[in-house]
């Protein structure tokens, strides 16, 4: 080569370096900040994750393009790929959308700043913590028992043992056969380690399971959680007890009449008491039906019911009918032996009422006057 | 027609007014009495039956001599009452002062007891009535028995035949009452204001029970 030729070379590489503009190094730019919303995701969720970069240094920098690399979560948006110049002191924001995989635990997808000019490219491992913990639901208060028709209030509470709030939580009664209110409660957002609870009139109409779901969101990713609660009759321990006692059994003309106590020996009230006695005996006037009311606990009242019975009965059932405070209807059934007590007056054909033996007393009324007046008169 | 029957029953004092010009008999007067417990028996009978079918059948032969029983103690009761009223009377009487022989006042006091016969025969039918309508139970020990006796006594004491029975029994004594008085005026020489109370003040006070216990007061 001619040494002008070196020469002229030499120069204009001289002019080049002198006359390119100057340009920050890559080391310049950091990654200030990231973050992940939610904070914490669940198996299949997708979130936003957030990363932020500055140009610390005083010179600008040309970033040519920005991705993200999974790593046990999959990036759903497409990268930045031409993002350009970030001026001395600035910063950038970049989105993307990740997506967590089956697997739980803390990843860490990566975050690539590629720079122009060849200048490298910047790599920063982003956390992003996978936990699949659903929310904690339980029924903390039932009754003993459940009965038909009868309305109980149970009580769920929902906990949130997540490291993350979630979000809109609700509890919604599923199932058939039952009716509920309210139809949904709702609780709203939980912070962790807190807890909600919400309370439910349930109605049931047979014995059945019912499915309290607690509906919530993490992020922008719903999730549900079920609990069942079988809903099977019994007895419930509380329940008024009526209780016949120190009954005698006295024939009347034309049946018998039933007097006795009525004890309430259960721990609740019973209200509207009525006492019939039942088939085989019809009840009769004037006690078809004895009116008790209100029976509390421990309380005693007396009672007297009229009623025929075929000659041949030896028992006859006393049935004692009931409220709860809901309104739901329960019988008691006594069976009170008739015994040797047994000798009622056959039913008349008129009814009980002897219109013969009326119309004799009145002719012999008449006629006992008649003589008593006829005898005075011939004196 | 002047000694007759019916003219004790509707013209007692011109019945008894003829009485007194003979001399006292008690022989019709004791016929009317056995004719009552006759009677009496008659209705007994229905109510012993029915104690009898409610009995073992080993005890059956208790039952009959049970029927006999009650039938004879009916019977003689026509008589027993008979003597009851005549004597009662004739003491009351004495309150008043009346004059004359216990035999006329029982004779008067037995042709009294003629609606009683009426008053029997009705009360007979009321008793079939009432019994008829009956049921018996199985009685299988004494205790039993007794119990259905005092339930049986329950019955009768307020079926609404029993009640009317015992007004007929009621309007049959004052008519017979009615008779006494007339009797008691003739037969113990009283005015006819002392015969009303000699007959009055007992027949009243029996009539008062028997429309307590009617009542059930008792």
């Amino acid at each position: 080569m001619k040494p002008l030729n070196v020469l002229i070379i030499s120069l204009l590489c001289a002019a080049i370096a002198f006359t390119a503009p100057a340009s920050a190094a890559p080391a310049d730019v950091t990654v200030v900040s990231s973050s992940l919303d939610p904070p914490v995701l669940m198996k299949g969720d997708t979130g936003t994750l957030t990363v932020v970069i500055q140009n610390t240094g005083a010179d600008t920098v040309a970033i040519r393009s920005a991705r993200l690399y999974g790593s046990g979560v999959v990036p759903l948006s497409d990268p930045y790929p031409s993002v350009g110049e970030l001026g001395a002191g600035n910063s950038k924001t970049f989105t993307f959308t990740v997506r967590a995989g089956n697997r739980e635990g803390t990843f860490y997808p990566t975050f690539v700043l590629d720079f122009r000019d060849a200048a490298g490219s910047l790599r920063y491992p982003v956390p992003v913590q996978v936990e699949n913990t659903p929310l904690s639901t339980s029924v903390i208060s039932k009754p003993d028992a459940f009965a038909e028709s009868r309305t109980a209030d149970i009580t769920v509470r929902v906990g949130n043992p997540r490291p993350n709030a979630a979000s809109g939580v609700q509890v919604v009664p599923q199932g058939s056969g039952f009716a509920v209110t309210p139809t949904g409660g709702f609780i709203g957002t939980l912070v962790p380690d807190a807890s909600g609870t919400v309370t439910f009139n349930l109605t049931p109409a047979a014995e059945t399971d019912v499915t309290f779901q607690v509906v919530w969101r993490n992020g922008i990713n719903t999730h549900t959680t079920d609990l069942m609660l079988p809903v099977a009759f019994g007895e419930d321990k509380r329940q008024a007890d009526p209780v016949i006692t120190n009954v005698e059994v006295t024939p009347i003309a034309g049946g018998y009449r039933i007097v006795g106590d009525v004890m309430n020996a259960g721990l609740e009230s019973a209200r509207s008491v009525l006492i019939t006695p039942g088939a085989p005996a019809t009840p009769t006037d004037p006690f078809r039906v004895y009116v008790v009311g209100t029976l509390d606990s421990d309380d005693i009242s007396s009672f007297e019911v009229t009623f025929t019975a075929d000659g041949t009965v030896e028992e006859i059932p006393v049935v004692v009918e009931y409220r709860d405070g809901d309104g739901n209807r329960y019988e008691a059934t006594t069976m009170v032996g008739l015994g040797s007590t047994a000798a009622p007056l056959e039913e008349r054909e008129d009814g009980g009422f002897p219109v013969t033996g009326i119309i004799v007393v009145v002719l012999v009324a008449l006629g006992v006057a008649g003589a008593i007046y006829y005898s005075w008169k011939r004196t | 027609m002047d000694t007759g029957f019916l003219r004790v029953l509707l013209d007692p004092g011109h019945f008894f007014e003829a009485r007194m010009q003979g001399e006292p008999s008690l022989k019709v007067p004791a016929l009317i009495a056995l004719v009552i417990g006759l009677i009496g028996a008659v209705s007994a009978i229905p109510m012993a039956d029915f104690t009898m079918a409610m009995l073992p059948a080993e005890m059956q032969g208790l039952g009959v001599l049970m029927t006999v029983f009650s039938a004879g103690v009916a019977f003689v009761g026509g008589l027993l009452a008979w003597a009851i009223y005549g004597f009662v009377l004739y003491f009351v009487s004495m309150i008043f002062k009346g004059q004359g022989d216990l035999k006329r006042t029982m004779e008067f006091t037995g042709y009294g007891l003629i609606p009683q016969i009426f008053g029997g025969i009705i009360g007979t039918y009321f008793t079939y009535q009432l019994l008829s309508g009956l049921n018996v139970p199985p009685v299988t020990s004494p205790e039993q028995m007794v119990e259905f006796s005092e339930n049986l006594v329950t019955i009768l004491a307020t079926d609404p035949l029993a009640q009317i029975a015992g007004l007929v029994t009621i309007l049959f004594l004052i008519w017979s009452a009615n008779i006494w008085i007339f009797g008691m005026k003739y037969a113990r020489n009283l005015s006819t204001r002392d015969a009303v109370l000699t007959v009055g003040i007992p027949v009243g006070l029996y009539i008062l029970y028997l429309l307590i216990t009617l009542a059930g007061w008792l």
